[in-house]
């Protein structure tokens, strides 16, 4: 199906969608709904959960757009935010939580669409980064963010004191935004070129 | 929660790493200190990135139907506008505003047969993309002044992966170039837009060339006078 919004930025398509328009929405999902929905998978672990997680991220963005300033912050990042916070709030509501997060979930069948090339480009990417991390601050990172554990439970969990674990997700996060912007992805948008004639 | 702690906590906030009463209590204390918002935006972008590394199925069609239902049954408190694209806030980009124009004057519309075609190549260019991503032997180099790689394989066919680009304005093409010494070699015209995009180059990329893209009038020239709009980020 053509996407007829297509050729616009997600910062443009959330001014849109600001003004309640559907098929911008619609278009921020067809960009973000198959992240958002492994994301929220792999935090809360079972598909209805998830399935309630992207849907109410969603209407989250529907709702708050207006408030999103661009320029403040990325779309793709408010976005994935939105979802994060819906599915790490589900996860924590759902009682027993299971102990253990989800290993590498089974391998997707392949839909060889431009976007599915894109989202591998993505995992790639930041498994490379998160490989040159030392190992427990890998651990910090991926527990807190995957596993939906606060900064306290994470520190009974592994048996350090709180200020252990602080640092290590600060350092981890510090370290791992450094990477990303070492290796050329997520540079500004272009600029309008320059004719040298 | 002591004061001098709470500046730390903007990673564990943008990890949603916060229990409830730290959550609002860090909130509070964003909204006086410039400092922490900007470590948080930062923080957030890196940790969106995290997102990326899960592997699942598509979610359900049904969910995408089921959130437009929801959304056009609680329409937000604003005026519904139709949509008018002169009134989009595109403070964004000079190209941006140059795309809106072309649609205002109804460039936009493109012959049916043409369009058929584009996607048919772009579908196969795709299929053959996602299985060069697969394939460990291609590497993969970054490019410089758009959010993309450069996928080569090991015979040297290149790829664009790029995503978020403007559209190209009314009349005018991006066109992709190899650069090899001073041999400059035009690969492939594209039109560029936010969703994802795959470009198959004409050319082969030989080991120690770069690949650049310009933008230039449509039907694409033999030789460019523009300066790259992006570049790859080093040698392939």
């Amino acid at each position: 199906m053509a996407r007829k919004l297509a050729h616009l930025s997600d910062e443009a398509l959330v001014a849109l969608v600001a003004r309640a328009d559907e098929d911008a929405l619609a278009e921020l999902y067809d960009r973000f709904g198959r992240a958002a929905y492994g994301l929220a998978l792999r935090i809360v672990r079972d598909p209805a959960l998830a399935e309630d997680a992207v849907q109410e991220g969603f209407l989250a963005v529907w709702r708050s757009s207006a408030r999103f300033v661009a320029g403040r912050a990325k779309a793709s990042t408010w976005i994935l935010t939105l979802i994060h916070r819906r599915a790490v709030d589900l996860v924590r509501r759902e009682e027993p939580r299971r102990a253990e997060p989800l290993e590498a979930a089974p391998q997707a069948a392949g839909t060889d669409t431009e976007d599915e090339a894109w989202l591998r480009l993505r995992r790639a990417r930041v498994q490379e980064a998160l490989r040159k991390l030392p190992d427990k601050q890998r651990e910090a990172l991926e527990l807190a963010y995957f596993g939906g554990f606060t900064q306290s439970e994470l520190a009974d969990r592994l048996g350090e004191p709180l200020g252990t674990i602080k640092s290590r997700m600060f350092a981890g996060l510090a370290t791992l935004r450094e990477l990303l912007a070492e290796d050329g992805l997520e540079k500004e948008q272009w600029k309008e070129p320059r004719s040298t004639t | 929660m002591e004061r001098a702690e709470i500046h730390d906590l903007s990673a564990a906030y943008a990890l949603d790493a916060l229990d409830a009463d730290e959550r609002r209590a860090f909130e509070q204390h964003l909204a006086h200190c410039p400092e922490c918002r900007s470590a948080v935006a930062s923080f957030q972008d890196a940790a969106a990135e995290l997102a990326y590394d899960t592997e699942a199925p598509p979610p359900p069609p049904a969910l995408r139907a089921r959130i437009l239902a929801d959304a056009a049954r609680e329409r937000p408190n604003v005026v519904p506008l139709r949509r008018r694209r002169w009134a989009l806030p595109v403070a964004a980009t000079l190209a941006a505003a140059a795309a809106v124009a072309a649609i205002g004057l109804g460039i936009w519309a493109v012959d049916l047969s043409r369009q058929l075609d584009d996607e048919r190549a772009a579908s196969q260019s795709s299929q053959a993309a996602a299985q060069l991503l697969a394939d460990p032997s291609a590497r993969h180099i970054p490019l410089e002044g758009a959010d993309g790689v450069l996928v080569v394989d090991a015979a040297g066919k290149g790829w664009l992966v790029v995503r978020g680009l403007e559209e190209a304005p009314s009349e005018r093409t991006y066109e992709a170039w190899v650069v090899e010494g001073d041999r400059t070699t035009a690969a492939g015209l594209f039109a560029g837009g936010g969703a994802p995009t795959v470009v198959a180059l004409d050319e082969p990329v030989p080991a120690g060339a770069l690949v650049a893209v310009t933008v230039e009038q449509e039907g694409g020239v033999e030789q460019s006078t523009q300066e790259p709009v992006f570049v790859t980020g080093e040698p392939a």
